[in-house]
Order: structure tokens, then sequence, then C-alpha cells
């Protein structure tokens, strides 16, 4: 073997090894402090309505995050990661329910809960075993991180119950299943078999919300969720789960268990999906069903598609994308004189056609101006003279309220994204540091160019491409009388040169 | 080392692989040849698990593998390659040729995520083993290409990216189907040079299946032949192809006392192989 070994080139030897790794926990380190003054300065700025947006896109960021390891890494479309937020969620809210909730739950008429309901009972007997001791506000967030880890276990369950007998199908029919066991999980806790422990369709009120709103608790479960999930992507195991992404088939033939692996990414990522759901319900405020709808999964679906399925990095931005417009997103909602709608939507086209002639120059695509560009221009100068004027013609002077705009300002955008970037913002590239030092692992140096005549073809049609004519020479003289390539007569040339 | 044993199978009524029994010692080349259609693929489906045998059994290091999973099969030390590239495309070249060797990881997720020191080790380890392996091909695969994706890698590339990946399952015996397809004469003469080598410096074992007769007579002890399902000759490469039988099976035969059928003329005019 000793042979084979020393033809492994220095470069390898390095390249094959992870690299500067100290460097990169430093940077890392420093990016996390970089945040901690961004997240201390933005709560700062004193406003609510910020600090709700951050603290609902770091615990979507949990729910996004976790729903990529098995979408994006293990390959497989779940649509289920509802229901194991609603386990989490419901699981937060009994162990978080103090003495003032449950009076307030017993003492409405309409409750499915009493004082031997299952439910109430438990809650009762978590603050015998010692439970009660942590209701103080300082020691309440003792009771917050053991009611969320909780939450997270009972999920993970619930993601091996659901895995082990669903796992064994494969695409469409797994998404299916996927979506099924979501609603089932939702539908059964409204029932009356769960209303003991769920309250039925009035829910738990009363869930203390200052850790689902606060950003440092959000931001902290989000920091240890990256940092689980993408060591994990990083790992042997990693590799595997991805490997079963890319062919099942061959997987299986290098030896890897896909049924353990699946079942351990749904597991792991149903876990952080019940973490996802308890700072969800804090967030909230209360537990209802109502705010574990299909749709919650969709946003979540929209988040991965538009940032990247698969990078982490990108499943952040689309979060951040997605929660953005959801929390800023009001004045499309509000009412506005027709006119007024038109020059928005005349505005839009206009640079809709704006993007398309820059888009097609970069991609350098001709004619610049195409009939799209000239299209969606002149019918967006239209609509904005139309609009701008229509006052003064005495047109249009109705308004209209623009319910749901939202929605479909939301999906309008993921449409542009689909159409011009279908894997995403940043694809399946990942955040790396080394990126940042102009590090190409994947590139040849110049020495290695210069010695691969393959690769030097490109060099070859170059007048003066000296270097490689050398290499050529080189080649040539190893196989005397013989062309370089079969088929190639490039070098043939270079050579006459 | 591998004994296969009056091995049949049927999809439906159709006999892909009737009564074969075959043999492979340790540190053989043994080649499969035969038409297309013969049950080359299938016989390579039916030792790895792919496919559960009719009838039969087949036996590695003494023990049945009859039964088992594909991945329970590799780590007994039998891998393959596929005839139709079946790489994780978007996967680094690294990459593909570290996650045949992860069954061998014996540390939990938990003390991977936590880069346990006996994780690294094994981690490094792992990586050593892949680059070890990838050395085979020279400089084709090493340095930069390492991080490149599969994706983005000549044909003939991803074939030795392939024979890699298998090498690295840490397997004793070697199925390599078609390892030469899609490559031009330089190449495989590379690749018939890399067989050897793999047996003579790697100590594998191979069963290849491949078409192009000056590689298969290069490189192969012995000969298998099959035709429809059957085993129709064994021997050395020389006997193999002078036998009436093989002779049979790729060129079709005149029929006796009688002028040629028209299916035959037929047939010998599109330069293929008929009955």
């Amino acid at each position: 073997m000793a042979s084979v070994s020393q033809r492994i080139d220095a470069r390898t030897q390095e390249l094959a090894f992870p690299r500067h790794r100290g460097r990169n926990i430093l940077l890392t380190l420093g990016g996390l402090l970089a945040l901690v003054i961004i997240l201390w300065f933005l709560e700062g700025l004193g406003s609510s309505k910020l600090n709700q947006a951050l603290a609902l896109f770091a615990i979507w960021g949990v729910a996004t995050v976790s729903l990529n390891l098995v979408n994006g890494t293990l390959g497989i479309l779940s649509l289920g990661h509802h229901g194991f937020m609603l386990i989490g969620g419901y699981t937060t809210g009994l162990l978080i329910l103090s003495e003032t909730a449950r009076d307030r739950i017993l003492s409405s008429g309409r409750s499915s809960m009493n004082e031997t309901t299952l439910g109430l009972s438990l809650s009762r007997g978590l603050d015998l075993i010692g439970l009660d001791a942590l209701t103080t506000p300082e020691t309440l967030w003792i009771r917050f991180v053991i009611a969320v880890l909780v939450g997270g276990v009972v999920a993970a369950i619930a993601g091996l119950i659901v895995g082990i007998p669903s796992l064994r199908l494969r695409g469409d029919y797994l998404a299916i299943v996927t979506f099924g066991f979501g609603e089932i999980i939702r539908l059964s806790a409204s029932t009356r078999i769960f209303a003991p422990l769920t309250n039925g369709a009035l829910g738990l009120p009363g869930i203390p919300s200052e850790f689902g709103k606060s950003v440092w608790w959000t931001f902290g479960f989000l920091a240890i969720t990256v940092f689980i999930i993408s060591k994990l992507k990083y790992s042997s195991y990693g590799r595997a789960m991805e490997g079963i992404r890319e062919d099942e088939i061959a997987a299986e033939a290098m030896g890897v268990n896909l049924a353990y692996h699946k079942v351990l990414g749904f597991a792991i990522s149903a876990f952080f999906a019940g973490i996802a759901g308890g700072l969800w319900v804090s967030w909230l405020g209360g537990v209802r069903l109502d705010f574990f709808l299909f749709t919650l999964t969709f946003f979540f679906l929209v988040a991965l598609s538009a940032g990247g399925t698969g990078s982490i990095t990108g499943v952040l931005l689309g979060t951040a994308l997605v929660v953005f417009v959801r929390q800023y997103g009001d004045p499309l909602e509000e009412t506005y004189a027709l006119a007024t709608w038109l020059i928005i939507a005349g505005v839009t086209l206009l640079l809709a056609a704006a993007a398309t002639y820059l888009y097609r120059t970069f991609q350098r695509q001709r004619p610049r101006m195409h009939p799209a560009v000239y299209g969606l221009g002149i019918v967006g100068l239209i609509a904005v003279l139309v609009g701008w004027l229509a006052p003064n013609l005495g047109i249009l002077d109705g308004t209209f309220r623009g319910f749901g705009m939202r929605a479909i300002f939301l999906s309008v955008l993921l449409i542009v994204i689909m159409i011009f970037r279908p894997e995403g913002i940043v694809g399946r590239r990942e955040f790396n540091w080394g990126a940042l030092f102009g590090e190409r692992p994947d590139q040849p140096t110049d020495e290695e160019r210069k010695q691969d005549a393959w690769l030097s073809n490109a060099q070859l049609n170059r007048p003066g491409g000296a270097a490689a004519a050398e290499a050529v020479a080189e080649v040539q003289a190893e196989v005397p009388g013989k062309p370089l390539l079969e088929t190639g007569d490039e070098p043939v040339e270079a050579e006459d040169k | 080392m591998l004994e296969i044993e009056n091995l049949s199978k049927s999809f439906g009524g159709l006999k892909a692989m009737n009564d074969v029994s075959l043999n492979v010692g340790k540190g053989e080349i043994v080649s499969v040849i035969g038409p297309n259609g013969a049950g080359k693929t299938t016989l390579f489906n039916l030792i790895t698990g792919v496919y559960q045998p009719s009838a039969g059994d087949v036996r590695f290091e003494g023990q049945s593998i009859v039964g088992k999973k594909p991945s329970q099969i590799v780590n007994l030390g039998v891998a393959r390659t596929f005839q139709n590239l079946r790489l994780f495309t978007n996967l680094t070249v690294l990459e593909n040729v570290l996650i045949p060797q992860h069954y061998k990881l014996h540390s939990t997720w938990l003390s991977s995520v936590f880069r346990t020191p006996g994780y690294r080790k094994k981690e490094r380890e792992m990586r050593e083993y892949a680059i070890d392996k990838l050395a085979f091909f020279g400089p084709r695969l090493m340095s930069f290409r390492l991080h490149q994706p599969v994706y983005v890698l000549s044909y003939a590339n991803r074939r030795r990216t392939e024979m890699a990946r298998a090498m690295a399952t840490g397997a004793k015996l070697l199925l390599l189907d078609e390892p030469s397809a899609g490559m031009n004469p330089k190449e495989t003469r590379e690749i018939t040079q890399i067989i050897r080598r793999m047996r003579d410096e790697g100590g594998y074992t191979i069963l290849l299946v491949e078409h192009k007769m000056n590689l298969v007579g290069e490189i192969s002890d012995r000969v298998v032949v099959l035709d429809y399902g059957e085993k129709i000759a064994e021997g050395s490469y020389k006997e193999v192809v002078n036998d009436p039988k093989v002779i049979e099976a790729y060129l079709g035969k005149k029929a006796e006392g009688e002028e040629e059928t028209e299916i035959q003329k037929a047939a010998k005019m599109d330069g293929r192989s008929s009955e």
C-alpha cells in the first residue's frame, strides 16, 4: 500500500482534512458577539413591534431549521410539522399552567376541564413534585425551560411513533402520510377524548409570554438549534442522510441503514419542532387549536423554498423574509383610494420591467429589450398615468381594502423566486468563513492548471499560452507520435505554433 | 470466497436466472460476459441483495447471504458499482467516498454532534482511508477534485469515483458493473491497469461485467458466459471465445442444411446477434 500512499500530494493531504479550525471557531464566536450587540441595540430602540418580529423570526427559525433537516438534508417532503409543534405547545402549556390560570379555566363555565380531569390533575401533580416552587418571577424561567424541553421530548416521541411505520414509503406517498398525521394530531386534540388535556376549543389561556417575546430567550434557543443541526449536517450522520437524499438505492448499497437514519432525522426534527411549539405558545400568550393550522407548515415551506432547501443559511434568510412580510405587511391590508392602488400596481409593473431588463443584461441574454420588458413597462406606465390623472378626470373615486394582500404579496414573491432562482436565494450553498478569505478548495491552483493538460485546453486556445504548450510538449514526449487527445484538434494546433 | 449454487430468479413467467453456479476464489478476477439481457446485472442484483433469489444459495466466505438487506451485505464485505452510475450527484467526491465508511463509525449521533475525541479520531481515519482509495486513480481525483461536486466531473471521472466509493466500503469482493462503459480507448487501457492494481496492491477479489473484450481478455483469470439466464461456458478467455456455444450466443448460428432465414439475414445486416 505504501506505493499508493506516496501518490498523495501535499495539497490533497491538506484539503482532505478540515482546516483552520481555530480561526473558524474564533470567527464564529466573534459573529455571535456581533449578533448580541446588534440585538442589544435593536432591543434598546424600545419598539415592541420590532422585538416581537425578532422573537418571531427566532421561533420560526427553530421550526424551519428543524423542518429543513427532514426536507432538505434527508430529502423527505414532510408536511406535518405543525402537528409536532402542537404537541410541544400543549405540553409546554400544561407544564407551565399557573394556579391563577387554572382557576380561570375552572371558573369558566364552558371548560371541558375540571378538578378531576387529567390535564389539571397532571398540572397539580407537577406542583406537588416541586414545580410550584418555580412560579416566582425569579424562578419561572427554570420552569419554562423544563416545560419547553419536555415539550420537545414528547414531540420527538410522537415523531418516532409517526416515523417508524410511515418512513418506509417514498416521495409523494410519504408527503401525504406526514400531512395526514399532522392533521390527525390537530383534529384529535380537538376531540372529546383529548379535551381533558387540551381543554377543547377554549385552549389553555394565560401562558407567560415574557419568554416567547424576549429576543434573548428565543435567539438563545435558535442558536442552540442551529448549532446542533449544522453540526449534525456536517458529521458522518449528516453525510449519510444526504446520501439518502441523493440516491436511496446507492446509499443502501453503500451500507447506510435507511430506516434508522430516516427515523433518527425525523425524531430530531420533531424534537426541535416541539421546542418551537413551546416558544410559539409563549409568544402568543396562550394555547389554542387554531394556532397550529396547516398554514403554519405552509409558511415554513415558503421560507424553505424561498431561501434554498437544504441550506441552513438560506432557510434562515427565507424565514426572515416571511416573518418580515407577516409582521410588517400591515400597510398592504389597509384601505386606499382605487387610484392609489392603480399607481401601486403600475409601479410594481415598472419595477418588474426594470428587473427583467437587468436580469437579461446580467445573464447576457439578447435582446435585452425583450417584448416582456416593453409590455410590462408600457402597461405599468399607463397604470401610473391613469392613477395619477384619475382624480382630475373624475374616475375611480372609490376605495378598496387590501384584505389578504399580504398573502398575495408573499405568493407573488415566491413565484418570482421560483422563476428566476428555482433552487432558492442561496440554493444549497452554506455560509462558510473560508469563502470570505477567498479559499476555493474546489479550484485548481495555477501550478495544477499547468500540469493537467486536459484542464489547460482552454489556455491552448489562447494566443501565447506558453505554459500550456510546454505542458503539451511534456505529455507528447511521454507518448511519442500520438496526439494528446484522440478527439481534440486543439493540442495539435498548439504544437504547430 | 464467493460461492453461488444453483441460483434461479424468475420475474413472473420470465426466468431471468436459471440454475447458475459459480465460484470466485480469493484474489481472482472473474469476468461475466454475455449478450444484452443475458442476466449479468441480475446476477449482481441477486448477490448484493437487491433481488431475492427464487431458488439457490449465495455464500460469501462460507456464510449464506441470501435474505440479507443490501446494507448488511456491504458490511460483510461485498460492494458493487452500478451500470448506470448511482453516485451522490450533489455531494463532493470526498463526501461520496466518506459515506460508505459511515457504517464503520461506532459512535452515536450525539457524540458526532459534539465532536467527541473518539468521533474526531474516527473521522480523521475515514478521510485518510478515503484519499488512500482515491489515490488508486492517480492525480485524477486528488487535490481540488476532492471538493468538486460529482455533477461537474467528466463521465470517466464519475466511473472512477464510483469505483473508489466501492473500495472505500472496505469490502473484500468488488462487483464492477461495466467499469469501462463510456470511456475512450486510452481511458479503458488506464482502467484495465487500475483493476489489475486493485487486485495486486489492494488485495481485492473482483467479479466484473464487461462488454469490451480486449479488457476482459487482458485481465480475467476466468471468464463466465451467460445467455438467457443460463451459464453456457466457463474457462480462460481463450477457451471461452472459441467455444461454439458462445459464438452462437453472440453471432447466431446457421441452420444446418438450410439457407439462412430472412430474420437471420436481417439480423446480420443490423450487426446484431440473433438466435
